[in-house]
């Protein structure tokens, strides 16, 4: 009773004319970057992080968590017509999708992935109402240690599904731990690593930052290599589904959303390895698995619910705990932040009106999304055809404006090319940037809570062991670190791991 | 003789200079975390995440020399073969101009020249086209920002922008 009490507070606050124009916003934008290929989620949001600063903050988290699910929706778009995945939770959506566009079948492509997505999206929705208040009561418990635990779990999970070699991740997360800690320590207040810049005093910014790695590195690798673009020009005909096609895809749909939902909660999980996971369930469990890379809708209908619901239960660690899952819900924790607000387990109490205004604002946002997406295709397709040559100087343009607003400050545009330059030269060596922008953000909280644990224990680093969640915990994490070291783990390992920054 | 050149090979690769790199960083690291005072473990100090982090870094960075001059990895330039690597490049001569440029000239003479160049040098737009998107979308960036939303862009010392 209290939940739909809450649902029926939080419809009150998204159906505000000005939260669901910042909704419809978001999801539009959120498309667009999905549909656009080298231009992302994370590069959108981090553009868009100063102009929330406008709005209440309900507004602005509205429409920052509209670009995250309306890119899963948008970037299935471009994998299918042009055979390029327009964000990187639709790379495995190319294999089938693309192949079922060849074939003439494009329109029951793009039905069954928005209406999978929309499936998956709204399950996922009433899983984060369900379980977000419970774990929120749990979480209130949670001490110094089990945060720093946690932590530690996450950046471990991250570096162990991220693509190339674990120490060169786990490299990348220390290094983003080091710039994390830049500028004044928050207990002693002495300056770190300032170097007598009085512009690192408060530590360097997440959107400069991220803007560097993932705009601007992402713009200096798509020009260095001639994308070929394959796309459909046929006219798109029957977007819904036939009863066949629904009868091969609801399963796929329903075992997806599953799926995606539980790898969404994990810790450095999110949509991108949620898609894969289901593609390979579906291969593994269809009866004609040699139909898989040749047009199989199951191939289309199982990784597209899949990332829609990963995207609905990342939202559960960083509302409940305050610890973001992934860089995307790193970067609506930036927006949180600069609100003045925490998430935690107690923004669902004392911030009632944020939560489930948000989380029904994502209800509205996923009905928008469909509208958006069936009708409108054709306007998206027209959209894939602008040229990369006139689109790329545009995205640095908009980086740069994106980073001097969110401080008013040039330091932060020199930072951003500092990073973009160095992003390249990583990429380039096979370093992956998605560990160290989710490390920068931990990095201080990180810090912070391991100092206060030793503290409160005194120096027994047996605190760690004895709270039984913070043990659990690091022993998980403990195997991942290990598992690369077996043979058998490593081959694994290989298989679900992701370019997270694509 | 072949065992010699193998070993050749392998000290020759991207891998070995990236765990260098990281090795460097990580001792930058510890010697940062020792100045800024470690404390004691039932007091840590400024330096006492810094220094354990630097440690760690170090023990990757072992760990990927280790890997690179055992098993081997390709050349620096091997990375960077089947494309055209100097468009990157220039890409990043015309931010790093850009950046120089942007406080003394201002936002509009710094970015319309930026976006003109990276138009016509990269992969080259007919200038009929170029032209107008370079002057007309920065200007536009502008006025929605300086006029619409109030947000003051660097101005320079010509005053324009």
């Amino acid at each position: 009773m209290d939940t739909l009490v809450n649902v029926a507070h939080g419809f009150g606050v998204a159906l505000l004319p000005i939260n669901l124009l910042y909704c419809f916003i978001g999801v539009f934008i959120g498309t667009l970057v999905g549909v656009l290929p080298g231009i992302g989620p994370i590069s959108a949001m981090s553009l868009l992080l100063p102009v929330t600063l406008s709005g209440t903050p309900e507004s602005g988290i509205i429409m920052m968590a509209g670009i995250y699910y309306g890119s899963m929706y948008g970037g299935s778009t471009t994998s299918i017509l042009v055979n390029i995945p327009g964000e990187a939770a639709s790379v495995v959506t190319c294999i089938d999708g693309h192949q079922m566009a060849k074939q003439g079948r494009a329109g029951p492509a793009l039905g069954i992935s928005a209406f999978g997505s929309f499936i998956a999206g709204t399950f996922s929705l009433v899983a984060l109402m369900l379980v977000a208040p419970r774990l929120a009561g749990i979480a209130i418990a949670f001490g110094p240690a089990e945060y720093f635990s946690l932590m530690v779990l996450g950046l471990v999970v991250l570096t162990f599904l991220t693509q190339g070699s674990m120490p060169k991740a786990l490299l990348m997360a220390c290094t983003g731990v080091v710039l994390g800690l830049i500028g004044l320590d928050s207990i002693t207040a002495q300056p770190r690593l300032t170097f007598g810049r009085m512009e690192l005093i408060d530590g360097i910014g997440l959107v400069p930052v991220v803007m560097g790695l993932f705009g601007v590195a992402e713009v200096l690798l798509n020009i260095e290599q001639a994308i070929k673009r394959d796309i459909i020009n046929a006219r798109i005909t029957q977007l819904l589904p036939t009863k066949a096609d629904w009868q091969a895809s609801a399963g796929p749909v329903a075992r997806g959303t599953v799926l995606g939902f539980l790898l969404g909660i994990l810790p450095g999980g999110g949509a991108v390895v949620a898609s894969f996971a289901s593609y390979a369930l579906e291969k593994r469990l269809s009866k004609t698995p040699e139909r898989f890379g040749h047009g199989a809708i199951e191939g289309v209908a199982g990784p597209e619910s899949a990332n829609n619901a990963a995207a609905g239960g990342a939202f559960i660690p960083l509302m409940t705990l305050g610890i973001p899952p992934n860089v995307v819900m790193a970067l609506l924790l930036g927006a949180f932040v600069i609100h003045g607000l925490q998430p935690g387990p107690l923004l669902i109490t004392q911030n009632p009106g944020l939560f489930w205004g948000i989380v029904a604002s994502m209800y509205i946002g996923n009905v928008m999304l469909l509208i958006l997406n069936l009708p409108m295709i054709g306007m998206w397709v027209q959209l894939l055809k602008l040229p990369y040559n006139i689109l790329f100087p545009l995205i640095i343009l908009f980086t740069i404006i994106g980073v001097y607003c969110s401080s008013n400050n040039v330091f932060d545009v020199y930072v951003m090319i500092a990073f973009g330059i160095i992003g390249y030269f990583m990429r380039k060596l096979g370093y992956e940037p998605a560990p160290l922008v989710l490390a920068f953000v931990l990095g201080p909280m990180l810090e912070n809570n391991l100092r206060k644990s030793l503290i409160l224990s005194q120096g027994d680093l047996w605190t760690f062991v004895q709270r039984p969640i913070s043990a659990a915990c690091l022993v998980l994490a403990l195997v991942l670190l290990v598992a690369p070291l077996l043979p058998a783990l490593r081959k694994k390992r290989k298989l679900v791991a992701l370019d997270e920054g694509a | 003789m072949n065992d010699k050149t193998n070993v050749k090979l392998r000290l020759n690769n991207s891998e070995l200079w990236g765990g260098l790199i990281g090795l460097a960083l990580g001792g930058f690291v510890i010697w940062q975390g020792v100045k800024l005072k470690l404390g004691t473990i039932n007091d840590p100090g400024s330096g006492y995440v810094l220094f354990y982090t630097g440690i760690l870094m170090c023990v990757f960075a072992v760990s990927i020399i280790i890997s690179a001059i055992t098993e081997g990895g390709p050349t620096l330039a091997s990375r960077w073969d089947n494309v055209s690597w100097g468009k990157p490049l220039l890409v990043i001569a015309c931010l790093t101009a850009f950046s120089f440029a942007l406080e003394p000239l201002g936002f509009l003479l710094s970015s319309i020249p930026l976006m003109l160049l990276l138009l016509r040098l990269i992969d080259p737009v007919r200038w009929t086209l170029a032209i107008p998107v370079a002057v007309l979308v920065p200007l536009g960036m502008w006025w929605v920002l300086e006029r619409v939303l109030l947000i003051q862009l660097p101005s320079g010392l010509f005053g324009m922008g």
